[in-house]
């Protein structure tokens, strides 16, 4: 097998082509000092990958997800970059930096064949297919944890006072979060045997169909407990639109505010907030 | 036209006087509940007695603004329905106003007072203005 014009001229220009690209990378990102050494050796073997599928023979058709350290190269830079914020063009830009480098060299330097230079565009479109792909594996994966992370946080009872339970509500509530919240709100309600239940919704943004349904469930099963329930901090806004959805909650005292809301469980359960005596003002 | 809303401390007042357009009927839902969600209003008393006819759309208005407020934690009545248009509504469906009513205005402000006086939250107020 004889080389190519094309194999020469990457074989020639390989560690001008590398110098070239870790300069613009470092211009593309403006990385903090202390990545770069980091960035810079995972620049250089990504760049020995490359270049090496780059100076086979031609095939109709290529995969790279078999090329296992090249993968794995790509991979830790995308993920290097998207936990320094980094956007997906970012990472695209990257892998296309190198490829329009090696085509100047090619174009200026050589005679190349059309089919070497077909060579190219494929290496490098399964390229930047491998980099949108392992970017949005990553960011799926980030986002899966803060989801979970959501889910354990954000769904509390807390007993405000004998037989008063308080469940803040706040964020989007979805079934699997409905689900959690009536269960951990029951469990609480029998441990405590709560007479009343406050459901405060001054956190929840959004109240529409499916919200007020997956709250009706609760409610409804709160109240088979024997508990009373009572709705607060619901905005303008979103009684509208329960009220224009045409759902009524029935039985379910409703005030503007915590506030208020409190003061009207504290009645239901015969107790008082009152100043001390002879400490007034 | 927009319909005035007026306040007596903490208990609104709201009296329709002429046939709403549809366009009115929204601006006087929104304007009364954001007001509503203001003053954290007590209640709401809704009169009705100039209007001698009212169909099934303004009755299902004067319904839902009566939910809408009920949802913000205040009590809402309805006050004034003419013995024609309660003789309408009947026959249009029993459900259209399902909000409490009252004989006039002066009965509607007694029901509110009573009801407001057995709520857990003026007494808080009272203590904290103090």
């Amino acid at each position: 097998m004889s080389t190519t014009a094309f194999q020469q001229v990457l074989h020639e220009q390989r560690s001008a082509l590398l110098t070239a690209w870790i300069n613009h990378v470092a211009a593309l990102g403006d990385q903090h000092g202390s990545h770069e050494h980091a960035l810079d050796a995972l620049l250089r073997s990504l760049f020995d990958d490359i270049l090496g599928i780059l100076e086979r023979q031609p095939t109709a058709t290529l995969t790279l997800e078999h090329e296992e350290s090249l993968t794995l190269a790509l991979r830790q830079l995308v993920g290097e970059q998207a936990r320094h914020g980094s956007s997906a063009s970012t990472c695209v830009n990257v892998v296309l930096t190198l490829k329009h480098l090696v085509s100047a060299q090619l174009v200026t330097a050589a005679e190349v064949t059309l089919a070497e230079m077909s060579w190219l565009e494929q290496v490098f479109e399964q390229l930047t297919l491998l980099t949108v792909t392992a970017f949005v594996a990553i960011r799926e994966r980030q986002i899966t944890q803060q989801s979970l992370s959501l889910l354990e946080l954000s769904t509390p009872v807390l007993r405000l006072w004998h037989r008063i339970l308080l469940l803040p509500l706040v964020g989007v509530i979805d079934t699997v979060r409905a689900r959690q919240i009536t269960e951990s709100l029951l469990e609480a309600i029998a441990r405590y045997e709560a007479r009343v239940t406050i459901l405060d919704l001054t956190g929840v943004p959004v109240l529409d169909t499916s919200v007020a349904q997956h709250l009706m469930k609760t409610i409804d099963a709160a109240r088979l407990l024997g508990t009373r329930v009572v709705m607060t901090g619901i905005s303008p806004e979103g009684a509208q639109t329960l009220t224009k959805l045409g759902i009524r909650f029935a039985d379910v005292i409703s005030r503007a505010t915590l506030r208020a809301g409190i003061a009207e469980a504290l009645l239901l359960v015969g107790q008082q907030i009152a100043p001390l005596e002879g400490k007034r003002g | 036209m927009k319909i005035p809303i007026l306040r007596l401390e903490r208990i609104l007042l709201v009296s329709i006087q002429v046939d709403l357009t549809d366009n009115d009927a929204m601006q006087f839902q929104s304007d009364l509940v954001e007001q509503v969600a203001e003053i954290e209003a007590l209640g709401v008393a809704i009169d009705i007695t100039a209007l001698d006819v009212v169909d099934s759309y303004m009755a299902r208005v004067i319904n839902d603004t009566a939910s809408m407020v009920r949802l913000l934690g205040a009590e809402s009545v309805i006050c004034g329905v003419q013995p024609f248009v309660a003789l309408t509504l009947v026959e249009m469906g029993r459900d259209l106003l399902g909000a409490d009513c009252a004989f006039n205005l002066g009965q509607g402000l007694e029901i509110l007072r009573t009801r407001i006086a057995t709520r857990g939250d003026t007494r808080l107020s009272e203590d904290e203005n103090v």
